[in-house]
């Protein structure tokens, strides 16, 4: 004899609604830190590491003072603003994110350091800085 | 009707079934990892109550739970395992058929 409870297309269909704005609300109230963070910490690392490729002197150090001030007001912002929701900077996927950043970043520092001055090395590197940042901003938004 | 034309609601996922199950795993779906509290807030139930469920979502291998300190305070994250993961995409393919809607 068959025991499961039967149930009806409108109760599948409130059900279906109530899981996709419950996935939605949780996802919007949580991530918008992380995504406004990797996406700022993209392209101020890209100007930066484009700046450092292509000047000397004094303009060289005020890039690189710029580029860290910039980096390390944005991890403050990060840090306030992830508190009560850092359950997410623990998570696989979002080390994946700052690692593909990171290594994107190390590219380009040492486009930087070794081939200073080539422009196009430089807008290589500096413009995967943006992408890869891009790309994880936009997975993570639209996940 | 045959076993090949099973009704679909023989799919559903027993342990999904529970609303409270139900609206934790939604609230992991997109999210992946979420906090105690966040998954509370959304979820918009008791702590004690979230606990209940969230081990046995945890028995059933559907879901992960990590400890960790923040200075003194310990944090609690939920994280969907692979397992919960494709049990809720059956359970919402599922519900999406007898809904009638074209599963995705």
């Amino acid at each position: 004899m068959d025991t499961t409870p039967t149930m009806t297309a409108t109760e599948a269909q409130r059900l279906l609604d109530k899981a996709d704005r419950l996935s939605r609300s949780a996802h919007n109230a949580t991530r918008w830190p992380y995504i406004a963070f990797i996406l700022a910490l993209g392209v101020a690392t890209s100007m930066g590491t484009f700046a450092m490729a292509l000047t000397a002197g004094d303009a060289f150090g005020l890039a690189y003072v710029g580029t860290l001030a910039v980096v390390f007001a944005l991890l403050i912002f990060f840090m306030a603003s992830i508190q009560g929701r850092s359950a997410f900077s623990r998570s696989r996927r979002w080390t994946g994110y700052i690692v593909s950043w990171f290594i994107a970043y190390a590219a380009a520092l040492a486009v930087a350091i070794w081939a200073h001055g080539s422009v196009l090395l430089a807008g290589i590197a500096s413009g995967l800085v943006l992408v890869v940042a891009m790309i994880c901003a936009a997975r993570e938004a639209r996940s | 009707m045959t076993a090949l034309e099973q009704h679909p609601r023989h799919r559903l996922d027993d342990l999904l079934q529970n609303p409270v199950r139900f609206s934790i795993v939604a609230a992991l779906d997109r999210a992946g990892t979420l906090g105690f509290g966040e998954v509370r807030d959304a979820v918009e139930i008791t702590d004690s109550a979230l606990s209940k469920q969230v081990s046995s979502l945890e028995s059933a291998g559907y879901l992960s739970v990590g400890k960790s300190f923040v200075g003194k305070m310990p944090r609690t994250s939920l994280t969907l395992t692979r397992l919960g993961r494709s049990a809720w995409a059956a359970h919402l393919a599922a519900l999406r058929e007898i809904a009638g809607e074209p599963n995705r």
